[in-house]
C-alpha cells in the first residue's frame, strides 16, 4: 500500500463576508500519494488557491483536517517548500540570488560552507550556475523563477507547492519551465502540488489531476495520468490519450458532464 | 544644440538667467535702491565674509543644529515608526495624532522653545528634531506596513520567524520611505536650524542674516542667502546620492 504523504479530510472554508457566511470549500477529501505530482485545477475563483493556503498552513480550515507526515497541520509544515506566481514579489530586490536562495537555510543547521554548496547546486540544476551574485531584478521573468525553484529545492523539501508557477512568463519560457519540473521530479521524486488554470500543463506535468468545482467546492474528479515518463512536449501532448484526459478535465472544469 | 549640451550642465544655464534677472530687478527694475542688494553685490559681499571668522563660526554652528537635529530625528523616529509599524492597531491610533503635529510648523513653538530652552543651539536641535520625528516616524511605520504580503507569506511558509522577517523583510522594504523621508528630513532640518536664528535668536546663519538686516547691509544679507541656498543644494545631492546607493533596488 502506498502511504499518504499529505491527507485532506473533509476540509471545509468558510469566509464571513458583510453579505454573510460565504461557503468556499464543502468538504474536500483527497489523499496525495508520496512523490506524487499532483495538479489542482477549476473554474477561476472556486477556491484553488484557498485550498492551497490550508495545505502550506498559512490558513486554517473552518472543519476538517489536514495530515502531515502524521500530524495535524497548523502552521507551515517542516520540509515545505514554496514557489508562487509573482516571483517578483516572493523574491527579495535588495538579496542577491544567493542570499535569497540561502536564507530559508537560516533555520537549518548547516555550516556556511554547506550552505553555499547547497546554492550552487541548486542554481545548477535549474540551469543557472554561476548567477549567485545578480540580482532578482537583473534576470528575465523565466529565469527569475527557475531562482524561486532553486530556493525551493535548497530546503530540500520533502512537499513542494506552487500557486499557478508558470502563469507569468511567456510561452516558450513556459514549456522550458514545464520541463525542467519534470527534470526535478525524475532527480528528486518531490510530493508535488500545482494549482493552475492550463489543463495542458497539469495533465502534461502530473500523476493526478484534481477537479474542484461549484459552490462551495468540493472535489468533482479526480483524473490519473497513466503516460509514461519520461514525458516530452512534442510526444506526450501528441498522444491520443492526453487528448481524452484533457477533453475529461476541460469538461468537468466547465461543468459539462 | 546637442554639443553645447554635452558641456554646460542644464542647472547652471537657469542658475546664471536667475542670477541676471535679479541683477536687473535690482540695478534697474523695480526693486532698485539701498535697501535691496544686486547679484553682483551679494556675491562680493559673500567673497568678503570669506575672510570673515564670524561668517564661518556661523555656518559650523547652522550646519551643527542642522546635522545633529537630523541624527537626532533619525535616531529617535526610525526605532519608533518600526514599532509603531508592527502592529496595524498602533499603526492606525497613532497615525492620526502624528500626523496633526506633523502638519505644525516649527516656527510657532520658537516662543515656547525660547522660553523653555532659550535661544541657543540646543533650542535649534530640539525645533529640527520637533520638525522631523513625526514625519519621519509615520513614514517608517507605513513603509514597514507596507510590506508585501506575498513576500511575508513565502517567509512564513520556509517557516521564517518573526524577527527574521523583519529583518529580512519589513525594515530594508521601509527603506525605500526611510530613504524619501531622510532626504526630506536634511533639507528641513536646515531650514529650521535657520528660522531659529532668524526668529527666536539662536546663533548660526539665520541670526547672522537678521544682524546685517538690522545694521542696514543688505548686501551682506543676501550673501547669506546665497549661503544658504548653496548649503541646501549641496545636502540635497549628497542625500539623493547616498540614496541611491543605500536603496539601489528601488525602482526596479
Amino acid at each position: 500500500m502506498t502511504t499518504a504523504a499529505i491527507s485532506i479530510r473533509d476540509v471545509r472554508m468558510d469566509y464571513p463576508t458583510p453579505d454573510g457566511v460565504k461557503h468556499v470549500l464543502g468538504g474536500i477529501s483527497y489523499d496525495v500519494t508520496e512523490g506524487h505530482y499532483v495538479s489542482i485545477v477549476g473554474p477561476s475563483g472556486v477556491g484553488k488557491t484557498t485550498l492551497l493556503r490550508l495545505l502550506t498552513g498559512l490558513a486554517q480550515p473552518t472543519a476538517g483536517e489536514i495530515i502531515v507526515a502524521g500530524k495535524r497541520l497548523s502552521g507551515a509544515p517542516e520540509g515545505l517548500a514554496v514557489v508562487l506566481q509573482d516571483y517578483t514579489r516572493s523574491l527579495m530586490p535588495w538579496l542577491t540570488v544567493e542570499r535569497n536562495i540561502a536564507l530559508p537555510l537560516r533555520n537549518e543547521k548547516i555550516s556556511k560552507a554547506n550552505v553555499r554548496q547547497r546554492v550552487k547546486e541548486s542554481l545548477t540544476e535549474v540551469g543557472l550556475e554561476g548567477s549567485e551574485r545578480a540580482y532578482p531584478w537583473q534576470l528575465s521573468g523565466g529565469m527569475q523563477q527557475r531562482v524561486s525553484i532553486a530556493r525551493a529545492l535548497a530546503v530540500r523539501p520533502r512537499i513542494l507547492v506552487m500557486d499557478e508557477p508558470f502563469a507569468s512568463v511567456d510561452a516558450q519560457t513556459r514549456f522550458d519551465l514545464e520541463d525542467l519540473v519534470l527534470k526535478v521530479r525524475a532527480d528528486f521524486g518531490i510530493t508535488t502540488l500545482m494549482v493552475t488554470h492550463d489543463i495542458d500543463e497539469a495533465t502534461y506535468l502530473s500523476d493526478d489531476v484534481v477537479v474542484l468545482y461549484g459552490k462551495p467546492a468540493t472535489v468533482s474528479d479526480i483524473v490519473s495520468i497513466d503516460l509514461a515518463f519520461p514525458r516530452s512536449q512534442v510526444e506526450t501532448r501528441n498522444d491520443h490519450r492526453f487528448a481524452q484526459m484533457r477533453t475529461r478535465i476541460y469538461e468537468k472544469v466547465r461543468g459539462l458532464s | 544644440m546637442p554639443g553645447v549640451n554635452r558641456r554646460i550642465p542644464a542647472g547652471l544655464v537657469s542658475a546664471v538667467v536667475v542670477l541676471l534677472i535679479w541683477q536687473v530687478v535690482g540695478s534697474v527694475g523695480p526693486l532698485a535702491g539701498d535697501s535691496f542688494a544686486t547679484a553682483s553685490e551679494a556675491i562680493v559681499a559673500l567673497i568678503g565674509l570669506f575672510a570673515d571668522s564670524q561668517f564661518w563660526v556661523a555656518v559650523f554652528e547652522t550646519l551643527q543644529m542642522a546635522v545633529i537635529g537630523f541624527a537626532l530625528s533619525m535616531v529617535i523616529a526610525v526605532p519608533l515608526g518600526l514599532l509603531i509599524g508592527l502592529s496595524r492597531f498602533t499603526y492606525r491610533s497613532t497615525k492620526f495624532t502624528f500626523d496633526f503635529f506633523k502638519v505644525i510648523p516649527p516656527i510657532v513653538l520658537i516662543p515656547i522653545a525660547i522660553l523653555v530652552i532659550g535661544p541657543s543651539i540646543a533650542m535649534g536641535i530640539a525645533l529640527a528634531v520637533f520638525a522631523n520625528v513625526f514625519a519621519v516616524a509615520i513614514q517608517t511605520a507605513y513603509g514597514i506596513r507596507d510590506t508585501d504580503p506575498t513576500l511575508l507569506e513565502t517567509m512564513r511558509c520556509y517557516r521564517m520567524n518573526a524577527f527574521q522577517q523583519i529583518r529580512y523583510a519589513r525594515l530594508p522594504s521601509a527603506a525605500a520611505q526611510i530613504a524619501v523621508a531622510t532626504r526630506l528630513a536634511a533639507t528641513a532640518s536646515l531650514i529650521v536650524a535657520v528660522v531659529a536664528g532668524l526668529v527666536g535668536g539662536a546663533p548660526g546663519l539665520g541670526r547672522l542674516a537678521a544682524l546685517y538686516q538690522s545694521a542696514g547691509t543688505a548686501d551682506r544679507t543676501y550673501a547669506v542667502v546665497l549661503t544658504l541656498g548653496i548649503l541646501g543644494l549641496v545636502t540635497s545631492r549628497l542625500i539623493v546620492r547616498l540614496q541611491r546607493r543605500a536603496v539601489f533596488w528601488s525602482g526596479r
